[in-house]
C-alpha cells in the first residue's frame, strides 16, 4: 500500500467577523466556524474528492492544507513533517511539492506576460536552470497539457478558456509538485472542454504519479475521478468512503440528497413534488440554505434532514450534547449521523 | 397549426470585438420558432450564439456596434408584430468575403427606434429571468416592492392594496416560504435560490405570453439548481406559459423542453422534439449533439472509470463565414466520401424525420434549407 502523503487531524479554520464600530470596540464580533475539525488523509497517487454546496468550507480546507491559510487549531502532516506551524521560511522549499490549481482560469496568469515568460517564470523560481534547460523544459511542460507551440507568444487575453486552463496547469508541474489541491478546476469551462481537462488531469496523475485534492461540485466528475469522497456540510465532514460507496449507497441523508438532486434534474418524470402532495411541498419549501448565523444544536443538518422529520423530529438531533460524529460503518465508510 | 407565438427567421446579430479587432457574427442566421405554450430549449457551448438570440428577441441588443438583421414575429393580441421592423435603417453593413468589414450606425436613432419597438413587449408580453438573479434585483428596494411595481406597471390591477394581495400571491406560487413576510425582504437577505424565486414571480407576474429564461440555473447549487428547475416545471405545467429557455446544462434543457434546438458556431444545427433530439442511441444525430451527449459522464462510464469522450479542439469565433461545416475541425465522422462537402459547402439544415432537422453532410434529405 502505498504511503501517507497527507494527514490533516482536527483542523479548524474560524473566521471572525466585526461590523461597526461597537464590536469594534468591545472586541466582540461573529465567529464564522468555515471548516469546523476536519480529519482526513490523503496516499500517494491517490485522488480524494471534496464535495459539498458552496459555503460549506471545501475551499477553504483546500487552501489551509496548503497553508495558503493559517489553520485556528488542528494539524497538518504533510510527507511526515508536521507544517501547521512553520514560518514562511521554513515553507518555502515545500511549497515546490504541494501545489493548488485555482478555479479562476486567470489566476496565476499574469496579463502582461506572454505564456513563455509565465512557463519560464515558474521554472525559475526554485532553481536557476540553465537556457537550453528551460527551453527543452517548457517544451515538455508543452507537451505535457498538450498545447502548440505556437501559443508560447501569446498574452493570457488571447487564449481560450481550455488553453487559459492548460497553461495554469502547465505552470504547477512546472515546479514538479507531488500533491495537487485542484479547487473547481472544470468548473468555469464549456462541456465539452471540460472533458478534455478531465481526461487530462487523470494522465498527468498516471504518468507523473501525482496526489489530488479534487474540490468540486461537479458530482459526476468527482466519482469519476476520486477514489474516496468526502462530503462536507456547514464546515465538517459528514459521509467519507469509497466514491462508488459514496454515490451509490450513501449513508447519511445528506449525501443521498446531493446525489438525488442531480437525478431529479434530470428525470423526466412527473415530480416529486407534483405525485407527494402536501409533504413534498413542506420539503420543497424548507429546502433553505444553511446559515452560519443560526446553527443548529446537535445535528447540523437536522433543520433540513427528511430522516430527521421522518423519524418524528428526535431529540438525539437537536440535543447539543450530542453532535455526531464519524463512526466507521465498515470499508472505511465513515459517517456522522445518529441513524446511518 | 396555429402560428407560432414567437418566430424568428434568419436573424443575425453581429458585435465588435476589441480584443480580436473583428465583427464576431454571434448568431449568424438563425431560425426558429416556438409554438403557444410549448417550451424551446437551445443548449449549446459558451459563444455558440443561444444567448445572444435571447437577447436580440427581447430587444437587447443595443450597445455599442451590435447590429440584428432578421425578423422577429411575436403574435400579440391576434396581431403579428415584427420586433425589428425598421432596424434596418438605423445601421449599414459591409460584407466582404464573408467578413464584416464595417457597420455604421445611427446609435442614437437605433436606440430610440429599437425602444418604440420594444414599448409594452418587453417585460409585459416578453418577460426576461436571467442567471445570478441577484444583480437582475434592484438591491435598494424590497423584494415586494418590486413586484407591486411590475404588476401595476403591467397588469390591469392599478391599487396599491391588490397589488400587495397579488404580489403575495405570486411570491406563495414560486414556493417562497411565509410570501407576507419575504415581502418586506431586501434582495441581499435572500439566497441565491430565494432570489431567482423572486425573479421567476417578477417575471411571471407580468402575465406575459412569453417568458425567457436565460440560464436560470447556472451558478446555483447542484441541490438549488434541482428545485428550481422543480419550480418551473410545476409552473410551466400549471400556467402554460411558452418558454424559450437557454442553458449550456442538457439535464436542465431535457427535463424542461418540448422542442430542443442545438446550436453551434452561430447556427442551429439540430432541432427536432426533445425526445428524438436526445433519445439514446438515436441514429440520425447531429456529430455535435452526439459529442455533446457523450462528454457528460453516464453512469456507466463512471463505473468502469473509462475516459471521458472529449470533443478536440475549441469553439471558434465566427469571424467569417466559413467555407464548410462550422464544426468539421472538430468532428470525428467525417468520412472520405463527404470530406469535400464538409470542408468546402455549408450543410443545409435537412429534414431527416418529420419534425427532426439536422445540419450534416452524413445524412442525406431533400434541400430544404
Amino acid at each position: 500500500m502505498s504511503r501517507t502523503i497527507l494527514e490533516v487531524t482536527d483542523l479548524r479554520k474560524h473566521y471572525s467577523q466585526r461590523r461597526g464600530l461597537v464590536s469594534r470596540l468591545t472586541g466582540q464580533g461573529r465567529v464564522i466556524p468555515a471548516v469546523d475539525g476536519v480529519s482526513f488523509y490523503l496516499r500517494e497517487n491517490e485522488t480524494v474528492g471534496l464535495v459539498g454546496e458552496s459555503g460549506c468550507g471545501k475551499t477553504t480546507i483546500g487552501r489551509t492544507v496548503l497553508r495558503l491559510t493559517d489553520p485556528s487549531s488542528g494539524r497538518i502532516v504533510f510527507d511526515g513533517r508536521d507544517i501547521t506551524k512553520l514560518s514562511r521560511a521554513e515553507l518555502r522549499p515545500l511549497r515546490r511539492e504541494m501545489q493548488m490549481i485555482f478555479q479562476d482560469l486567470d489566476a496565476g496568469l499574469n496579463p502582461r506576460m506572454r505564456v513563455r515568460d509565465i512557463l519560464r517564470e515558474a521554472l525559475t523560481v526554485y532553481e536557476r536552470p540553465s537556457d537550453a534547460l528551460i527551453t527543452s523544459r517548457i517544451h515538455w511542460l508543452l507537451e505535457q497539457v498538450s498545447l502548440k507551440d505556437s501559443k508560447l507568444a501569446n498574452f493570457p487575453s488571447e487564449l481560450s478558456g481550455g488553453e487559459k486552463r492548460r497553461v495554469g496547469i502547465a505552470r504547477v508541474l512546472a515546479v514538479r509538485p507531488r500533491l495537487i489541491v485542484a479547487d473547481e478546476p472544470t468548473s468555469a469551462l464549456d462541456i465539452s472542454i471540460q472533458a478534455q481537462v478531465v481526461n487530462l488531469l487523470r494522465d498527468l496523475q498516471r504518468d507523473l504519479g501525482l496526489t489530488y485534492l479534487f474540490i468540486s461540485h461537479d458530482l459526476p466528475v468527482v466519482e469519476l475521478v476520486s477514489q474516496k469522497v468526502a462530503v462536507m456540510y456547514l464546515g465538517r465532514i459528514v459521509e467519507m468512503g469509497l466514491a462508488e460507496n459514496i454515490a451509490h449507497q450513501p449513508r447519511h441523508p445528506y449525501t443521498g440528497i446531493l446525489w438525488s438532486s442531480l437525478a431529479d434534474k434530470q428525470s423526466t418524470e412527473v415530480s416529486l413534488y407534483a405525485r407527494g402532495g402536501a409533504a413534498a411541498e413542506r420539503e420543497h419549501r424548507t429546502w433553505g440554505v444553511f446559515d452560519f448565523e443560526q446553527p443548529a444544536s446537535g445535528c447540523r443538518f437536522a433543520p433540513r434532514c427528511p430522516l430527521y422529520r421522518d423519524k418524528g423530529r428526535p431529540a438525539v438531533c437537536t440535543d447539543p450534547a450530542s453532535e455526531p460524529q464519524l463512526r466507521d460503518v465498515g470499508h472505511g465508510h465513515v459517517v456522522a449521523c445518529h441513524f446511518a | 397549426m396555429d402560428a407560432p407565438l414567437l418566430a424568428i427567421e434568419n436573424l443575425r446579430t453581429y458585435f465588435y470585438s476589441r480584443a480580436k479587432r473583428a465583427f464576431i457574427r454571434s448568431v449568424d442566421g438563425v431560425s426558429l420558432g416556438v409554438a403557444r405554450g410549448e417550451t424551446l430549449g437551445i443548449v449549446g457551448e459558451s459563444g455558440s450564439g443561444k444567448s445572444v438570440t435571447a437577447l436580440s428577441a427581447a430587444g437587447l441588443v443595443t450597445a455599442g456596434p451590435g447590429v440584428i438583421s432578421g425578423r422577429i414575429d411575436l403574435q400579440s393580441n391576434g396581431a403579428r408584430r415584427n420586433l425589428l421592423d425598421g432596424l434596418e435603417n438605423y445601421a449599414r453593413v459591409t460584407e466582404e468575403d464573408g467578413r464584416v468589414m464595417a457597420v455604421e450606425k445611427d446609435e442614437r436613432g437605433w436606440r430610440k427606434h429599437s425602444e418604440t419597438l420594444m414599448a409594452g413587449v418587453r417585460g409585459k408580453e416578453i418577460a426576461m429571468i436571467f442567471q445570478n438573479p441577484r444583480s437582475a434585483l434592484n438591491p435598494y428596494s424590497t423584494i415586494g416592492k418590486q413586484l407591486v411595481e411590475t404588476i401595476r406597471l403591467h397588469t390591469s390591477l392599478k391599487g396599491e392594496n391588490e397589488a400587495r394581495e397579488r404580489a403575495i400571491h405570486w411570491l406563495d406560487r414560486v414556493r417562497i416560504d411565509s410570501p407576507r413576510l419575504r415581502f418586506d425582504n431586501f434582495p441581499f437577505g435572500m439566497s441565491g435560490g430565494m432570489c431567482q424565486r423572486a425573479m421567476i414571480a417578477m417575471a411571471l407576474s407580468a402575465e406575459p405570453s412569453l417568458l425567457i429564461a436565460d440560464e436560470p440555473t447556472t451558478g446555483l447549487d447542484a441541490t438549488i439548481q434541482s428545485r428550481i428547475v422543480e419550480l418551473l416545471a410545476q409552473l410551466k405545467a400549471e400556467t402554460g406559459i411558452t418558454t424559450l429557455l437557454i442553458s449550456h446544462d442538457i439535464s436542465v434543457i431535457q427535463r424542461l423542453s418540448d422542442r430542443i434546438a442545438v446550436m453551434y458556431g452561430g447556427t442551429v444545427v439540430e432541432t427536432g422534439r426533445a425526445a428524438e433530439v436526445l433519445a439514446p442511441g438515436a441514429k440520425m444525430r447531429h456529430p455535435y449533439t452526439a459529442a455533446l451527449l457523450a462528454s457528460i459522464p453516464s453512469a456507466e462510464m463512471i463505473r468502469r472509470k473509462s475516459y471521458l469522450q472529449a470533443i478536440e479542439g475549441e469553439v471558434l469565433d465566427t469571424i467569417e463565414v466559413p467555407r464548410g461545416c462550422r464544426f468539421y475541425g472538430r468532428c470525428n465522422r467525417v468520412t472520405e466520401a463527404i470530406r469535400d462537402n464538409c470542408s468546402g459547402h455549408e450543410p443545409p439544415l435537412g429534414e431527416v424525420a418529420p419534425g427532426h432537422k439536422v445540419r450534416c453532410w452524413l445524412y442525406p434529405t431533400e434541400r430544404n434549407a
